[in-house]
């Protein structure tokens, strides 16, 4: 395990006054990993988002960034290392144009102007909106200005990204944009925390599947034995997605929850070809 | 009076000077006494450089109490709570509602304003520091806030009709505020007060 | 019987040159479900809206057409929190909230507002204060509050899009329970895996207009599936090259499979 991972929970247990949240909760993510936050809503999902983000501050044990603990840090410093989006994010934009409000970040942290014109250029076409970078935040409709929230954390490059819910209210069409621009992100080493109740989401983008149950880690392995397995996913409260449900049920070689996988898989036990 | 003697302008600068501060400053710690302590002095030392120690007393007194009541009553009353009563006596739903949500609207904007800071921090904008960044701090919090408190009041209104708000019906009152015969008097009796007061003052 | 008729409904938001809908005909009738589907802005809300009585005469605009309706209609809104009332101590204050806005005496009050409490499994938390429950509690007690009105016409705008997998799974049986107790039901969802088994009819909606309208077996035609609206064991199939018609669900798929 490398020395400082982008993000590690160490033991963090909080609460909200008297009503437990989380317990005892431990996991590390590398850098350029994939992770997804899963479980049934109230299982503590969102609080972990707050507490990484530094809004809030561990009861116990630790939440560290990079070798910053978290209780050290204003969630204003935490930005230089962490990019947080919140569910409802589309109520939060400020500027006047989807630009100014994209640029925030960048201009925030301090770097050269042309450093943010390049960091604002590249989260606005990595979600395709540049089109719409010169309207005002609120004469789009709110899957627009969702992705418009998330390009302004994108913009700060940090080396974490934590997304609370990104695809609600997001078509098939806006789904693989995130989809791609994050992965993308991935591969030039970002790592991601992703909490999402879009099963078919995280099948096609995450790798890690982190399930929260009551507050603990009940799960911690890949998803794609995960996903497939409705007996084990049940009593966590959640169901496997449709194509993965189809691989386990007409059991294709290797069990492979990706669309594109099964599909292939599907064309190739279909002509009889044995899978390699 | 003390104060007559000070430089116009000087008085000017005082009387400029320390609503800014009030605003500026943050709020004092140590506890509710002395911040009560604290942000009363100002009101009492400048009667006092007014008037004479008798009349600081008598006017301090007066205003404190018109003040304090009012404060009072925007912490004591529940919006939900005069909805039922105003609905139980008669008035109409949407008059009710329309006081309610006034007085409700400040701690809807709280949570609000307190989301949108949240979000603005993790995007590394700080709500503290010297005067240059709270304002450019207040700056992003104020278009937001509007905005969204605007477009939302749109949506409520379309929302609040579709839990049948229709004009014309009378509204079911669920649970309104028991008023007994005890109250009832008391608010009678402060009426009368008032008026044997006003009656007592001019004759 | 017909609860709602719509006949070449077109409509305008204000200061708006182009329409919202585009010569709509659309029946629901009692003791049916019907979902809309289509891309985003295609105008599943807009029609939710003007089936629910709200657009134009809340929100503006002009409509042309006919629209028929013989009950009344209760409309669950894409954003829940917005439809609270804000004035409610409890959860079971703010189902009863719409009951009493109509008049009705306090027994029959009492009586929907559990039966609706118990439907949307919310007993337990029939005396929490609403500001403090999460998205996906709140979208189950304003689902309660709506239902609790009695409709006759019940509309869903993505009743699902907070809910984690176990509501959900609830909501899709509450929805049919709906429909065998006699209502007529009008949903727009993108959860189309889920309508095979929660949905009489669909209509597929694009710019306006209705492009089709079947049984959910729709969503494995080839059209569908192309424009990203075919269920994920339909579009997996024609993905992989495999030839149609696409199996809808995965209990199609074993049949044909085997």
């Amino acid at each position: 395990m490398i020395p400082h991972p982008p993000l590690r929970l160490d033991g963090v247990s909080f609460a909200y006054g008297t009503v437990p949240a989380l317990a005892g909760l431990s996991f590390s993510i590398a850098p350029g990993e994939r992770a997804a936050l899963l479980g049934r809503n109230g299982a503590g999902k969102s609080t972990v988002v707050r507490l990484v983000a530094g809004l809030e501050r561990p009861d116990d044990g630790t939440v560290w960034v990079g070798d910053w603990d978290t209780r050290e840090c204003a969630a204003e410093r935490l930005a230089r290392r962490v990019g947080s989006v919140f569910q409802h994010a589309d109520q939060q934009l400020f500027a006047s144009t989807v630009r100014e409000d994209v640029r925030f970040g960048p201009r925030a942290l301090g770097v050269g102007e042309e450093e943010v014109k390049r960091r604002t250029d590249d989260a606005l076409d990595d979600l395709g909106l540049t089109p719409h970078a010169a309207h005002h935040p609120y004469d789009l409709p709110p899957a627009l200005r969702k992705l418009a929230a998330l390009a302004g954390a994108l913009a700060l490059e940090p080396a974490l990204l934590v997304l609370d819910e990104p695809t609600i209210g997001l078509d098939r069409a806006l789904c693989a944009r995130v989809s791609s621009a994050l992965l993308e992100r991935s591969a030039a080493g970002v790592a991601l925390l992703v909490i999402t109740h879009d099963l078919t989401f995280a099948a096609e983008t995450l790798q890690r599947g982190l399930v929260l149950d009551r507050g603990s880690l009940a799960c911690d392995e890949p998803l794609g034995g995960l996903l497939g397995d409705a007996t084990r996913l049940e009593p966590l409260g959640l169901v496997p997605p449709g194509v993965a449900a189809l691989s386990a049920a007409l059991d294709l070689p290797g069990r492979p929850v990706r669309a594109a996988d099964v599909a292939r898989e599907l064309a190739r036990v279909a002509r009889g070809r044995p899978a390699p | 009076m003390t104060g007559g003697r000070l430089h116009p302008f000087t008085l000017l600068a005082i009387a400029g000077a320390l609503p800014a501060l009030a605003w500026i400053l943050p709020a004092p710690r140590g506890g509710a006494a002395t911040a009560a302590v604290l942000t009363a002095a100002p009101f009492w030392l400048f009667l006092l450089l007014l008037h004479d120690v008798p009349t600081t007393i008598a006017i301090g007194l007066r205003i404190t109490t018109m003040v304090a009541s009012f404060v009072w009553l925007v912490a004591a009353l529940q919006p939900a709570r005069l909805v039922e009563a105003m609905v139980a006596a008669g008035w109409s739903a949407s008059v009710a509602y329309l006081l309610a949500a006034t007085l409700s609207a400040v701690p809807v904007l709280k949570a609000r304003a307190r989301r949108i800071v949240d979000a603005q921090r993790c995007r590394g904008l700080s709500p503290r520091g010297g005067i240059a960044a709270r304002l450019r701090a207040l700056r992003a919090l104020a278009l937001p806030l509007v905005l969204s408190a605007l477009h939302e009041v749109d949506e409520r209104a379309l929302a609040l009709e579709t839990r049948g708000l229709v004009p014309g019906i009378r509204r079911t009152p669920l649970a309104p505020p028991p008023d007994p015969a005890v109250e009832q008097a008391a608010r009678w009796a402060l009426l009368l007060a008032c008026l044997f007061a006003l009656f007592r003052r001019f004759l | 019987m017909r609860s709602l008729t719509l006949e070449g409904a077109s409509f305008w938001y204000p200061a708006t040159e182009s329409p919202a809908l585009r010569e709509v005909s659309l029946e629901v009738a009692q003791g049916e479900v019907v979902a809309l589907v289509g891309a985003l802005g295609a105008g599943a809300s807009t029609l939710l809206l003007v089936a629910a009585d709200l657009a134009p005469r809340v929100t503006g605009g002009r409509l042309t057409g006919s629209v028929a309706r013989r009950d009344r209609s209760g409309i669950v809104l894409p954003t829940p929190w917005t439809q609270a009332s804000g004035m409610a101590f409890t959860v079971w204050d703010e189902v009863a909230f719409g009951p009493a806005n109509l008049g009705w005496p306090t027994h029959e009050i009492a009586r929907q507002v559990d039966r609706a409490l118990e439907q949307l499994e919310l007993v337990p938390l029939a005396s929490r204060d609403p500001a403090t429950l999460s998205g996906g509690e709140l979208q189950r007690v304003i689902i309660a509050s709506i239902l609790a009105m009695d409709p006759g016409l019940v509309l869903f705008d993505e009743p699902a899009a907070e809910l984690d997998a176990e509501a959900a799974r609830a909501l899709w049986r509450l929805i049919r329970l709906q429909a065998k107790e006699g209502k007529a039901v009008l949903l727009a969802t993108s959860a189309l895996d889920a309508l095979p088994d929660v949905a009489d009819r669909v209509v597929w909606l694009e710019d306006g207009a209705v492009r089709a309208v079947g049984t959910p077996e729709l969503l494995a035609d080839v059209a569908a599936c192309d424009a990203g609206l075919g269920t994920s064991v339909a579009s997996v199939w024609r993905a992989s090259g495999l030839p149609g018609p696409y199996p809808l669900t995965v209990a199609h798929a074993l049949r044909r499979w085997r």
